[in-house]
């Protein structure tokens, strides 16, 4: 299988502070990999220096063999590189339909086209059939300030798709979302990773998400990668119990 | 539904458009005077709602780009050039100048990028001032022609008054096509969340120079139609209490409504004409019917206008999520 992210060693440093210690994992084509470690681990910092949010103070960053380190978040998701965040992050008074227009209408043209051509270009089909896929169709019209908080997160979730990406950060997308909802978030991812074999790096507190969803997971504690391996493997491994999950 | 409120929608659009055409014809020369002035402070300031208002991105400049756009129009065509060229140079310039004031705002925002363009606005007046070769200084330049368009000559009030009509019209053509394109969404998304923009593969670096170079030269239509209005300019309009103005007009109006400009200057230049039978007191009535409108309405009157909209479509979804709701648990 191709790998299609590389990450080796990176190291970020706030001050006198090491948030991310020569941290080195690859994730494969069609993968879903999980990352977990108790909250200051570094989990989302890392992220952020993968994505281009936040420069590492060292280390090497690779998408499909290409080098990206350092490069900006709007060049990396024309390059496939996609992601949630943490707290909500939609546009609260566009629409849904249009939150997902927005989001993959960087992915079609160039400045010129998306100025003097059609102004929806297919979107807004494109934007319905992701509505539909997340089962969204119900609030498709409204304000998406309007909807509930675990609607939200599968709206941002949506947005992440919309540009058709090979590779997908997503920063804690089951944090505040129901019982119900978080059942069909993890019957959504797992629909689109087994249909269009999109790879997948999700950090999660929810153990059961996370081991149910993924095929590897990686641990972190104190910027370092204490432990990655099959779900199986982790939970077993007397280190990351200790250090984690508890007995 | 949806059909009925478009027509509703077109058919006040002509109404209005058929007023500005039809009543003005009675006007007497002042009152087309205003009337031009309206139109021409509504280009400006739709330019400063595209870079305020859409784009998130704050300008105390607006009014040095009048300036630049009316001192272009001046100097060129007292030396006897068309009003067509000076306006293509006014364009270009103000551009390229709002594109290169649009780098602070890649590093400062908010009150630090205002400012940043507030010393933009001073540094314009000094050379309106001081640079007499050009500007002839304190002096100022009088004798401005007017154009003829289409071989109808626009000296007398009630033509140029049509100039500065259909002028504003292509403006919001423009604009119109502009804020519903990709770019009018992109600078949406740059205004409400840039870290989100950019993670979606907006270039919000671009983007933000563009709103810039765009509203500036925004600026610079609406003073290449100044010049010719007042027929005489000196610095002294273009120092910073005009970009004030024009910041006032687009935030009274409704910062990133399409109409909000229009409302804005409609009631910063004919409001203090209606309010002059108060005499000594329409400054002061003035600036309290603002204060009272911004303490109840911070985002402007179109501001009102779409609170209720927005709570009356709140009301019809509630209400059929509630009918949906019924349905679903009488369901066998």
């Amino acid at each position: 299988m191709t790998t299609v992210l590389e990450v080796t060693d990176i190291r970020k440093n706030f001050g006198g502070i090491t948030a991310v210690d020569g941290v080195s994992f690859d994730v494969r084509e069609g993968e879903i990999l999980g990352l977990i470690g108790p909250n200051g681990c570094g989990k989302s910092t890392l992220f952020n220096c993968i994505l281009g949010q936040l420069t590492p103070s060292g280390g090497e960053v690779k998408v499909d063999g290409k080098i990206v380190t350092g490069m900006r978040p709007s060049e990396l998701n024309r390059l496939g590189v996609s992601r949630t965040f943490q707290l909500l992050q939609v546009f609260p008074k566009l629409s849904v339909r249009e939150n997902l227009i927005l989001a993959g209408q960087e992915h079609q043209g160039n400045m010129v086209s998306r100025l003097f051509g059609p102004s929806d270009a297919g979107l807004t089909e494109a934007a319905d059939q992701m509505i539909g896929f997340f089962k969204l169709d119900h609030l498709a019209g409204l304000a998406a300030g309007g909807l509930s908080y675990g609607q939200q997160k599968l709206l941002d979730a949506a947005m992440a798709f919309m540009g058709g990406p090979r590779l997908v950060l997503l920063d804690e997308p089951a944090g505040g979302v129901n019982l119900t909802m978080l059942a069909d978030l993890r019957e959504r991812l797992a629909a689109i990773n087994r249909e269009k074999r999109a790879t997948f790096v999700v950090i999660e507190h929810n153990m059961e998400f996370v081991m149910s969803l993924c095929s590897r997971v990686m641990v972190m504690a104190e910027g370092k990668v204490l432990a990655i391996g099959r779900p199986d493997e982790v939970r077993a491994n007397p280190a990351v119990i200790d250090a984690y999950l508890g007995h | 539904m949806k059909a009925l409120r478009k027509y509703r929608r077109l058919a006040l659009g002509a109404l209005v458009i058929a007023g500005l055409i039809v009543v003005p014809l009675n006007f007497n020369r002042y009152g087309l005077f205003i009337l031009s002035q309206w139109a021409v402070m509504t280009i400006a300031a739709m330019g400063l709602n595209l870079t305020l208002g859409y784009a998130g991105q704050v300008s105390l400049a607006q009014g040095a780009f009048v300036g630049i756009g009316a001192y272009a129009a001046a100097i060129m065509t007292t030396q006897g050039m068309p009003l067509m060229a000076a306006l293509g140079v006014a364009v270009v310039l103000c551009f390229a100048i709002g594109w290169l004031l649009g780098y602070p705002a890649l590093r400062v925002q908010h009150h630090y990028l205002a400012f940043v363009t507030l010393a933009f606005s001073t540094l314009a007046f000094l050379v309106f001032r001081n640079e007499d070769w050009l500007t002839k200084g304190i002096y100022g330049i009088s004798n401005i022609p007017r154009p003829t368009v289409f071989g109808v000559a626009t000296n007398r009030p009630l033509p140029f008054y049509y100039l500065c009509l259909g002028s504003l019209g292509l403006v919001s053509v423009a604009m119109w096509w502009l804020i519903r394109s990709p770019w009018g969404r992109a600078f949406l998304a740059l205004r409400e969340n840039p870290i989100r923009a950019l993670s979606l593969g907006i270039d919000t670096r671009r983007y933000t120079l563009m709103a810039f170079a765009i509203g500036s030269a925004l600026g610079g239509i609406a003073g290449t139609l100044y010049a010719p209005l007042t027929q005489y300019i000196d610095p002294v309009p273009f120092n910073l209490s005009l970009s004030l103005d024009l910041l006032m007009m687009v935030i009274v109006g409704g910062a990133g409504f399409f109409f909000g400009p229009f409302l804005g200057a409609m009631i910063a230049v004919l409001l203090p004409e209606w309010l002059r039978f108060t005499e000594g007191y329409y400054l002061m009535l003035y600036a309290a019917a603002v204060i009272g409108l911004l303490i109840y309405s911070p985002s402007g009157i179109l501001g009102i206008l779409d609170r209720v909209l927005a709570e009356r479509r709140s009301k019809a979804a509630s209400a059929l999520r509630a009918v949906a709701k019924s349905g679903f648990e009488a369901a066998p």
